[in-house]
């Protein structure tokens, strides 16, 4: 059932105080974290979804880009152009593979300082996104908690403890001052609701957690963050990304700038796909039923298989079953297929996404 | 953890009270803490036959799929179809409202066979 955990995994600042809220701890990219503490993953996901919730994400990677060239070098490496925003923003990016533009990693770039960048790749491809920013980047990550709080209230919450950082603007970075020390906030997250995510130095982590758990915030695991981010239809490097999917296919054109100058790593091959068309398109599923679909299940039209979930679950706001599933273009919103569920072939219909809008 | 005195218990973690008319099955709190949040249960289809060690049912958390042995050989009696639509019954009252279904067995005495609750309490600590 749970899966003994391996001794070589990292471990979180914040792990002590997890394991004292009686987290049920996992692996996780490389790391023990917490799938969810004693109220269960149900609980936290509907918190966030009507009130806020707070998420250690200490295992996300840091790689620190300083110095002169360092914006040409995040220019030539990822699909996205920094000529969109400026020093205090964020950008979402994805690093792609060099002959078939495969996404190697999908990743927030925190742009801190005119040349200061905080890239921040998902925890096992951090070594690498390093290795593709030519040795330039330095490895932060243990150096560092990152504490996201997410929901309606996040910032409302945030804000009895850290105004400054509460404030940051959605997709916007900003540097905070909390009990002496410094920290980076950025409005940004992966639950499909507004929130903050704040990073600041470890050895400090645990008293600004226990604050903020103070205000009444309930942490929330791995398990919620994995159900929001599905209603949400927010990419999960390893299932929606990963080898053989490009950006296209999975539709996110809009993290490609075709214009910026110089190109970028792997553009010879995205833009091969991109004129002869892509063969099959990322589509959300709903089913009638509570039965969650799940990753590697076939999707059948017809009673041919044409196509794979990559995710699945229970949507606790829906209350039925919802997937993300690789699909032919031509399966438009409202066609009818069948995904099949152990042998069982369970009616879906496509639709549009995401599945849950943010409120308001 | 809750393992009460009066059941019987398997090592795939079900539990069964004998009662007037077969066995009551269930999952025990140890199972359901390990799941996680149930969200859909794959009941068995009443009148069935199912053979000791089967996969006769399965529940599903948000993170995975267990499937659910039959204890003992019989027949699948009654059903709580209350779980369909509640299946959080599970983790909520796991000996109580969140039983499975009844199973009458094929001979009778099979509960015997399974552990008791010190010996399942001894299963679940090692």
């Amino acid at each position: 059932m749970i899966d003994p955990v391996e001794p070589s995994l990292r471990r979180s600042p914040l792990d002590a105080a997890h394991r004292v809220l009686g987290a049920k701890m996992v692996p996780f990219g490389g790391w023990e974290m917490p799938l969810s503490y004693a109220g269960g993953t149900l609980t936290e996901h509907m918190a966030c979804r009507e009130d806020a919730v707070v998420f250690d994400v200490s295992h996300l990677g840091t790689v620190r880009v300083e110095g002169a060239g360092s914006r040409d070098l995040l220019q030539r490496t990822f699909t996205n152009d920094l000529a969109k925003v400026e020093p205090g923003r964020a950008q979402y990016t994805h690093l792609l593979d060099d002959t078939d533009a495969s996404v190697l990693d999908d990743i927030i770039v925190w742009w801190t300082d005119d040349e200061s960048f905080d890239v921040m790749p998902n925890a096992s491809n951090t070594a690498r996104v390093r290795a593709a920013l030519e040795g330039h980047g330095r490895d932060v990550t243990a150096e560092r908690a990152i504490i996201a709080v997410q929901g309606p209230n996040a910032r409302a919450r945030l804000a009895a403890v850290v105004p400054e950082a509460a404030a940051v603007g959605r997709f916007r970075v900003t540097r905070f001052e909390w009990n002496g020390i410094v920290g980076v906030a950025a409005g940004t997250g992966y639950t499909g609701e507004d929130g903050v995510e704040c990073a600041l130095p470890g050895a400090h982590a645990v008293a600004f957690w226990e604050t903020l758990l103070g205000t009444g915030i309930r942490p929330a695991g791995l398990g919620a963050r994995d159900t929001l981010r599905l209603e949400a239809a927010l990419p999960l490097h390893g299932h929606e990304l990963g080898p053989g999917i490009t950006p296209l296919q999975a539709g996110l054109s809009w993290v490609v700038s075709w214009t910026k100058p110089g190109g970028f790593r792997g553009r010879e091959a995205l833009e091969r796909e991109r004129d002869r068309g892509v063969s099959r398109l990322l589509a959300g599923l709903a089913t009638e039923g509570r039965q969650p679909p799940r990753g590697g299940a076939d999707v059948l039209h017809s009673g041919k298989r044409v196509g794979e979930v990559t995710s699945g679950n229970f949507s606790p706001v829906l209350g039925h079953g919802i997937a993300l599933a690789f699909l032919p273009p031509d399966l438009t919103v409202g066609t009818g297929v069948e995904i099949d569920l152990r042998g069982r072939p369970v009616p879906a219909t496509v639709v549009a996404l995401p599945f849950v809008k943010k409120k308001g | 953890m809750n393992v009460p005195d009066d059941l019987r218990y398997t090592s795939d973690h079900e539990w069964a009270r004998a009662e007037e008319g077969g066995l009551r099955i269930g999952i025990t709190d140890y199972a359901q803490d390990a799941l996680g949040d149930i969200v859909f249960v794959q009941l068995p289809e009443p009148g069935a036959h199912v053979s000791a060690g089967d996969s006769f049912a399965e529940v599903e958390s948000t993170k995975s799929v267990s499937d659910i042995y039959a204890p003992v050989s019989g027949t699948v009696g009654e059903v709580n179809h209350e779980l369909t639509d509640s299946p959080q019954r599970l983790n909520e009252d796991p000996y109580g409202e969140g039983w499975l279904c009844v199973i009458v067995p094929d001979e009778s005495g099979p509960v015997e066979s399974l552990l008791d609750a010190e010996g399942y309490m001894k299963l679940i600590e090692s």
